[in-house]
């Protein structure tokens, strides 16, 4: 059989033969547009066009969608729970990319040769925390580990793991530590602090809820075991499959042991001190019941 | 719950105790800082202040710069990516300057959330030397020819589309 299959089959055949499409012989499939309902066209000249009698209906002046005429709407009446319950008081801890860190150390906006915490972030405009806002400081985001080659004695309130490897496999030192709110206001700006003489205040240790963060080796918390911390960073090191290199004999292995004490809030300050901005002075109590209570 | 919360406070009073030892000045003769170094006794005569200077130093570490900060010398690009000017300004018609904190000044724009447009600042010189060649290495990207707008009162070219990054390496490799 010399039956030759042509492409299109019989329906090209027909579709020659037929008159050309123009304009005029386009037409849509049946069903397929729907004629728009236009108010005010009835058989008895529309009258109210559709709208009703009075009110707001016809004046066009309807409350919101989800308005119940007073009574609480459904859409309030139900509480928010499970992940979404409290959110507005949920702390936050708005990020810092080691990227940026590095950007930040590269144009001098940072200076690595002394212990980098929030105050030195801040005051390098790196990072903005708004402690109104429920932000209980900045946590270290690992994008740009690969690009991060500083070495640094890094203070953060949350670190991912990561980055720690980031940080500790180019020879620096990482730390999570807790401020409370009114020590991060104070902590992210100084100056305006220490200007009316109030007293610096101690810092408070974290709530239950936080405390096993901080005293946790692994997140290298403020309160945990130094010695389980080395282990952490030799276990971490194997990990990620670097050699951690020996600080001890670094020329700026002091700087980088460096840590503050849980209850200070700024390297060198004790609470309890007022600082005269003016005079550039200190100014110590010498009360027993004072240093009792600034040395608790 | 209440035995998990003895537990964790008997940890923690367990990691205060070493990290006080760790920092307690009676255990640490050699501690940096933390010691009471004086005095200058005010001669007023009241005896329960001690007026110091020496621990200044440490509040002035945390006075903010009110000045933007030199970047330090690089060799090239540094490593998060920045790249500093040429020492000499490249010889061309035009001269695009680095923004306050030593950046290219090319931005990206979105309005409506589809309106795409690239803005290029800060430009002296012959401006429309520089939209000629804007337009070539665009239609040699694209192929395809993008409207600009030049404002020769600002110094600025506004493109449609959004080349930010590869108008900033253009302009990076030209040594701007």
């Amino acid at each position: 059989m010399s039956l030759i299959k042509k492409p299109g089959g019989k329906t090209i055949e027909v579709v020659k033969n037929l008159p050309r499409i123009t304009l005029a012989n386009l037409r849509p499939n049946p069903g397929a547009k729907t004629l728009e309902k236009r108010r005010g066209r009835g058989m008895h000249g529309g009258n109210r066009s559709g709208w009703g009698h009075k009110g707001e209906r016809q004046r066009c002046n309807r409350p919101r969608l989800g308005f119940e005429g007073g009574q609480t709407p459904f859409y309030l009446v139900i509480p928010k729970y499970g992940y979404n319950a409290n959110h507005s008081r949920q702390p936050q801890y708005p990020p810092l990319s080691l990227r940026r860190l590095q950007y930040l150390i590269d144009l001098g906006r940072i200076d690595p040769s002394q212990p980098i915490d929030l105050t030195q972030l801040v005051n390098g405009r790196g990072v903005e925390i708004q402690p109104q806002k429920r932000d209980y400081g900045v946590q270290l985001v690992d994008e740009g580990a690969d690009i991060f080659c500083a070495k640094v004695n890094l203070e953060v309130q949350a670190a991912s793991e990561k980055a720690i490897a980031a940080v500790e496999r180019n020879g620096g030192v990482i730390t999570t530590s807790y401020y409370d709110p009114r020590s991060l206001q104070i902590l992210i700006k100084p100056v305006p602090f220490f200007m009316p003489g109030e007293p610096i205040p101690k810092r408070l240790f974290p709530g239950e809820d936080l405390l096993p963060y901080y005293t946790d080796a692994n997140n290298r918390g403020y309160l945990a075991d130094p010695d389980k911390i080395q282990t952490a960073r030799m276990d971490l090191a194997k990990k990620y499959g670097y050699s951690i290199p020996d600080i001890s004999k670094d020329t700026l292995f002091e700087m980088l042991v460096q840590r503050k004490n849980p209850r200070h809030i700024f390297f060198g300050l004790s609470p309890g001190w007022v600082v005269n901005m003016a005079d550039k002075k200190i100014l110590k109590p010498t009360d027993d019941k004072v240093l009792q209570y600034y040395g608790s | 719950m209440s035995a998990s919360v003895r537990s964790m406070s008997l940890t923690f009073c367990r990691a205060a105790r070493v990290a006080f030892r760790a920092f307690n000045p009676a255990t640490r003769p050699l501690s940096t800082g933390y010691c009471l170094r004086t005095e200058i006794r005010p001669a007023g005569g009241s005896r329960d202040i001690i007026e110091s200077t020496e621990e200044f130093r440490f509040v002035e570490r945390l006075i903010p710069p009110s000045r933007i900060p030199a970047p330090p010398k690089h060799d090239g690009p540094a490593p998060s990516g920045w790249t500093p000017p040429s020492d000499t300004p490249p010889s061309l018609p035009y001269m695009i300057r680095r923004s306050r904190m030593h950046n290219v000044p090319v931005y990206s724009d979105i309005k409506h959330g589809n309106q795409h447009s690239t803005l290029i600042r800060k430009i002296e010189g012959d401006i429309w030397a520089l939209n000629k060649e804007v337009k070539e290495f665009l239609l040699g990207l694209t192929g395809k020819d993008p409207p600009t707008q030049v404002n020769e009162i600002t110094g600025s070219i506004r493109v449609k589309g959004q080349f930010d990054k590869e108008l900033k390496d253009w302009l990076l490799n030209k040594g701007f």
